[in-house]
């Protein structure tokens, strides 16, 4: 990264936009929890959401707190957000990380797989699809969206390097 | 015993026994704290002593007078306040350094045990239990990845390809690979220290919480607050979620599933509040 370039760190429960190609919205260490990036290819406006919990419901005073807490409120106030600064729902890229889950056969810490779950109820309901994720499994990854670019750069904790989860040429159509 | 008393013995940088803490929590357990004893205990260390003060005259709790000296900074800041900070300052120096065995960078396995604790605490809390008890269990429990770091740096890639290949908890394959795990060498390691038998128990069972027999309220409530700190992406290393889920934590306690949501929500909101504390202390 040039030092031309900036990096917005979105913190557990909290989202940032933006529509400035020499940013790159970055967020660590998801967990359980979903990072959700959007992106416009041709305003080049973008934003990236780090929600903790599926619903609302659990808390709807905190929801109306820190909307960027549960899937429901967070994905809505991120897609306000974008559209706010130009963005446009038919061009968006939706790519998704996190959900890790523990090895459960109780069923009962599966806490990743509601977050997933939710949001794709969620998008399902708004006739929005997922372009790229990489969801699930034992790993705690951490996430990051090049607005210049769209792409969607993935770290897994414990592993060195970063791995591609969305690149440039499938966002530039 | 002798096996996990050879892998300590091992382990050439061992951080110092935290003396205070374990003092210090029978001194607060018991029903008429003795202030004297508390500051002479806390005095022993000029850098807990620095950060009581500094937190006693910091804005989040500063009074008119800045507080002059160290008696009158453990009153203002009530016992509680004081014990939390000790358990801090201790459990940073021991927890703060990377862990290359474990794919651990610096600073997140104390991340991790500050989740966990707070996790724990406002659990007990919720069952109207010793919380700083099970602050404490938490705070310390991955103690014994400091001791196993060091023998697991040399076969990080087996350990990796272990882990992957099997699909198995981090303490099995530990188990595998070495023949002991990180909880029980934690748990050792806390009893030479002269930790209270219930604070050890609780961190050698803190992935299997029915096996502290007496003390399975308070492994539960490690167990939970470990599981919640991973939840919240304070969980590092490579395969970080590799560990069981037991349903038996939550029938220990009493719990259903659906309380753990909120208990990552209490914890949210505390967190913030600890990471202050620790900043204007620090």
């Amino acid at each position: 990264m040039s030092s031309l370039e900036q990096k917005i760190i979105v913190g557990i429960a909290d989202m940032a936009v933006s529509k400035n190609p020499t940013v790159t919205l970055a967020t660590y260490s998801l967990g359980s929890c979903l990072g959700v990036a959007i992106y416009d290819p041709i305003t080049k406006a973008g934003g990236l959401l780090h929600v903790m919990l599926p619903d609302s419901n659990i808390d709807a005073a905190k929801a109306a707190e820190r909307p960027s807490m549960f899937v429901d409120t967070g994905v809505a106030a991120l897609f306000r957000a974008v559209y706010q600064l130009g963005a446009e729902k038919q061009r968006l890229i939706i790519s998704v990380a996190g959900g890790a889950q523990i090895l459960d056969g109780s069923g009962l810490f599966n806490l990743g797989p509601r977050n997933h779950e939710a949001l794709n109820r969620l998008l399902a309901e708004h006739d929005l699809c997922i372009y790229a994720e990489q969801v699930g499994g034992l790993a705690n990854r951490s996430m990051r969206l090049s607005l210049a670019t769209g792409e969607v750069r993935l770290k897994v904790s414990g592993q060195f390097g970063e791995t591609l989860l969305l690149c440039k040429n499938s966002t530039s159509t | 015993m002798q096996e996990l008393d050879i892998y300590i013995d091992k382990v050439k940088s061992l951080p110092p026994a935290p003396r205070i803490l374990p003092e210090l929590l029978s001194l607060l357990r018991k029903e008429d704290v003795d202030a004297d004893r508390v500051v002479n205990l806390i005095a022993f260390d000029p850098a807990i002593t620095a950060a009581v003060l500094r937190l006693c005259n910091s804005a989040v709790f500063a009074g008119a007078e800045p507080a002059s000296g160290l008696q009158e900074a453990v009153t203002r800041l009530g016992f509680r306040q004081v014990y939390q900070l000790v358990a801090a300052v201790s459990g940073s120096r021991m927890l703060g350094a990377a862990q290359k065995g474990y794919g651990i960078n610096g600073g997140e396995l104390w991340q991790h045990s500050v989740t966990a604790a707070v996790a724990a605490q406002i659990i007990a809390q919720s069952n109207s239990e010793d919380e700083s008890l099970a602050f404490t269990a938490a705070l310390l429990h991955d103690l014994g990845k400091i001791v196993l770091a060091g023998a697991l740096e040399h076969i990080y890639e087996e350990l990796v390809q272990n882990s992957q290949s099997q699909q198995s908890a981090l303490i099995e394959t530990e188990k595998r690979l070495l023949g002991v795990q990180h909880a029980e060498i934690g748990g050792r390691l806390l009893a030479r220290w002269k930790f209270p038998e219930n604070i050890v128990s609780a961190v050698t069972f803190h992935h299997d919480p029915t096996g502290a027999s007496s003390h399975q309220r308070l492994a539960a409530y490690v167990y939970l607050g470990n599981m919640i700190a991973y939840f919240m992406g304070h969980g590092y290393g490579h395969q970080a979620f590799a560990l069981r889920g037991r349903a038996e934590a939550l029938e220990i306690l009493n719990l259903k599933p659906d309380a753990l949501p909120n208990f990552m929500i209490q914890t949210f909101d505390k967190l913030q509040m600890v990471e202050m504390m620790v900043k204007v202390s620090a």
